[in-house]
């Protein structure tokens, strides 16, 4: 023993005793961890809600046909987003279902068509007439070239959210305004200043220069565009301008009645219940996450349609979504088919997501569930599904460009710029400002162009 | 002449470490390069483009505005937090101050923490209204204007001194190693030569430390150049407002794996490398220089 310990001794100082002593612990417990081998057809899944909606749905797929299982696999955004582009521009193994967001997905059809490493769902989707049961303008952003890509989960109609306790309290009828000029006017006398220190602690609407979130969604409600229908770059259409300059109307100046509120951060949510700003744009699936993380707003905003860019336009937008595609090299296409039509057909699944989540399904037959019509008492007691459903037929087209993100960026760099412009020269005029939007769109279009046209795969593309 | 013996011995002892080295490093460096010729969707769609990438990487306005932001972001980092930590350091090795170790502790520890908690703890600190440092401005002078976008109008100073608050106290450490190695015979005899604080300072201090801190410099420079974490988490993944905390590796890593244009990051990588493969040299050729005055 004493020579064992002095051999020890000799070779091995005190603190490498140790750390070799641990690792042969942490070997013995990581061999003895009890393993479940996976089974099953994978299914990888991003958005945690969605996930735990799923399982039981799942579970009782796997105990009706027990041979053909479906392996739920819940993954991080980028994680998937990495596993799966790699899997598809290399062969690495990626699931045979796959749930990714609509960032995500248009990432995979960078490449040529042959390339893509979803399946074309063309003819599937066609011959089971899937396009009219589902809602059509859904399918837009998993159609690429012409070829249809993925199945849409969700049809994200944008909502104006208000704060009813503080609108209603000054006596002010929501009902007069149609378009976003009666909005800020009827709401005008809310923006006071409480403290007297020359600011108002109160503004109208939630939306900033630097956050891509609402300029993005009046843009798509406007009529405007990033990326035109054949997917070549339009950001320099002449209506983007002139949704920047009177964006810029909104957010600086004099007559400034726009703020900027954190996203996600507590602050942000703090923000929102003391009331800093009255209205928000919120997508079906933001609601559902304002009942989660900001419980206390609950009874005090109310729904309606977004105020129209101009008389009789457009009462909606949308923004995010979410598609179900399949791995092009899976061997198991009937059965995660099959599968794939059950759960996002599924009347009982389409009801379970939208009290997890406040999401809408986007299977048109589905929408005349009662549970859409059911009070909901974060929104006042509004059946918030219902107007969700309402506006969800007139969403506008989004298009499935892998750059559209990058389209966005440019977007909100110019109204950025824009901002800068108007504060350097005290121009807070929409016409005057239309001029110098178009100029600074062309600007960032050329290069824009030629930034897409790098890619010699879309280039080549019919 | 007898000819010498090839002895397989010291090949066969570095043969791990070489395969290794290959592997892991010339191969993909090899790879990247060959990838910074080609415009590429995965392995199997690969197409030969020559020195295209290189050529756009010229013209793009984006790659510059990342290069001169690096810069701004370089010389912030130098012209601010060197001679910070060279102050910390000069304070915290006179001998006449209490608590020396606990203030040498306290100014080192943040840099234990990593740049992403840093990023994370600053990201709340510098918000408009609720923020740390507007809200006790705006306590403390109610002139202060509580929306003060830190993070929309001043990106890159706000990163610097995110970078300061991390860094300032890890190149104090080397500083103070660095002093310590001082000769006091040198100060002493200075001092009774007549010499006062600055002169003993900028004809015995600073020649001494002049090699570490050179180094420090360069490690700066090198660390400057590669920043990632810091604006990858502050600003969201993105590059700021109008792209204003865009930096290379930012622009790198965008290009690369949110735009997918693996090619044409290889190519924004070597020139990043061949940069600062220059600027080693130049630091090498300038201490040579000094040496030898």
């Amino acid at each position: 023993m004493k020579l064992l310990r002095d051999q020890i001794n000799r070779y091995l100082s005190p603190g490498a005793l140790v750390i070799l002593i641990i690792a042969i612990i942490a070997i013995i417990i990581a061999a003895l961890l009890p393993r479940q081998p996976a089974t099953g057809i994978p299914m990888w899944i991003s958005a945690e809600p969605h996930f735990h909606a799923y399982k039981p749905f799942a579970r009782e797929w796997n105990e009706r046909h027990p041979e053909r299982a479906i392996n739920l696999v819940l993954l991080h955004g980028t994680a998937m987003e990495r596993r799966m582009l790699s899997g598809f521009m290399a062969g690495t193994p990626v699931a045979d279902i796959i749930e990714p967001n609509i960032g995500v997905a248009a990432k995979a059809f960078a490449g040529p068509l042959e390339s893509v490493g979803f399946l074309d769902l063309t003819e599937r989707v066609e011959a089971e007439g899937l396009l009219d049961k589902i809602n059509r303008p859904s399918f837009a952003p998993y159609t690429s070239r012409g070829r249809i890509f993925g199945l849409p989960h969700d049809v994200h109609p944008v909502l104006l959210a208000y704060r009813a306790d503080i609108v209603e309290a000054a006596g002010i009828d929501v009902s007069q305004i149609e378009t976003w000029e009666d909005y800020f006017r009827v709401l005008r006398p809310l923006m006071v200043d409480t403290t007297g220190d020359g600011r108002p602690n109160r503004y109208l609407l939630e939306a900033w220069h630097t956050n891509p979130h609402a300029p993005s969604i009046i843009l798509l409600q406007a009529g405007g565009m990033l990326i035109d229908e054949n997917d070549r770059p339009a950001l320099n259409y002449p209506r983007n301008a002139e949704v920047l300059a009177r964006l810029i109307t909104w957010m600086a100046g004099p007559n400034r009645v726009c703020v900027d509120i954190e996203t996600y951060s507590a602050s942000g949510h703090r923000q929102r219940l003391d009331g800093l700003a009255v209205g928000f744009l919120v997508p079906d699936w933001m609601a559902g996450s304002w009942k989660r993380e900001n419980p206390g707003l609950g009874g005090k905003l109310k729904l309606m349609p977004i105020p129209a860019w101009e008389k009789g336009g457009r009462r909606t937008s949308v923004a995010g979504g979410t598609m179900l595609g399949f791995n092009r090299h899976t061997e198991h296409f009937e059965t995660a088919w099959e599968f794939a039509k059950e759960l996002y057909l599924s009347p009982v699944l389409a009801e379970q997501m939208f009290r997890d989540t406040n999401i809408i399904t986007p299977v048109k037959a589905l929408w005349d569930s009662p549970i859409f019509d059911q009070p909901d008492p974060f929104f006042s007691g509004q059946p918030s599904g219902r107007l969700y459903i309402e506006q969800a037929p007139h969403v506008p087209r989004r298009p499935s460009s892998p750059y559209v993100v990058s389209g966005l960026e440019r977007f909100t760099n110019v109204l950025g710029a824009l901002r800068r412009y108007a504060d350097r020269n005290q121009i807070y005029d929409e016409a005057a400002l239309r001029i110098e939007a178009q100029r600074l769109l062309d600007e960032a279009q050329a290069e824009f162009e030629r930034f897409i046209g790098r890619n010699v795969f879309l280039a080549r593309a019919p | 002449m007898k000819a010498t013996r090839f002895n397989p011995a010291p090949w066969l002892f570095l043969a791990p470490f070489l395969g290794i080295f290959c592997l892991f490093t010339i191969w993909p460096l090899l790879r990247s390069f060959i990838l910074a010729l080609q415009q590429t969707y995965g392995p199997g769609t690969t197409e030969w483009v020559g020195l295209h990438n290189f050529r756009y990487l010229l013209t793009d306005p984006l790659f510059w505005k990342a290069a001169a932001n690096t810069v701004r972001f370089t010389l912030g980092s130098l012209l601010v937090q060197l001679p910070i930590a060279l102050g910390l350091a000069l304070l915290l090795n006179r001998p006449g101050i209490r608590g020396r170790g606990f203030f040498r502790l306290t100014f080192f520890a943040p840099s234990l923490v990593g740049l992403p908690f840093v990023a994370m703890l600053f990201a709340p600190i510098l918000e408009k209204r609720t923020g740390l440092i507007n809200a006790t401005l705006h306590q403390l002078f109610p002139l202060w204007d509580p929306e003060f976008a830190w993070m929309q109008e001043y990106v890159m100073s706000s990163l610097i001194l995110a970078a300061l608050w991390m860094y300032a106290g890890f190149n104090m450490v080397y500083f103070l190693a660095a002093l310590q190695n001082v000769s006091k015979d040198l100060l002493e005899a200075a001092e009774i030569d007549g010499a006062n604080a600055w002169q003993r300072f900028r004809h015995v201090t600073l020649p001494e430390i002049a090699p570490i801190a050179g180094f420090i410099t360069l490690l700066s420079v090198i660390g400057s150049f590669q920043m990632f974490e810091l604006s990858f988490i502050l600003l969201n993944n993105s590059g700021g407002p109008e792209n204003r905390g865009l930096t290379i590796m930012m622009y790198l890593y965008q290009s690369g794996f949110v735009v997918g244009d693996l090619g044409y990051a290889s190519a924004i990588g070597w020139v990043l490398a061949l940069t600062l493969m220059g600027i080693a040299l130049f630091q090498r050729w300038a201490a040579r220089r000094y040496e030898e005055r």
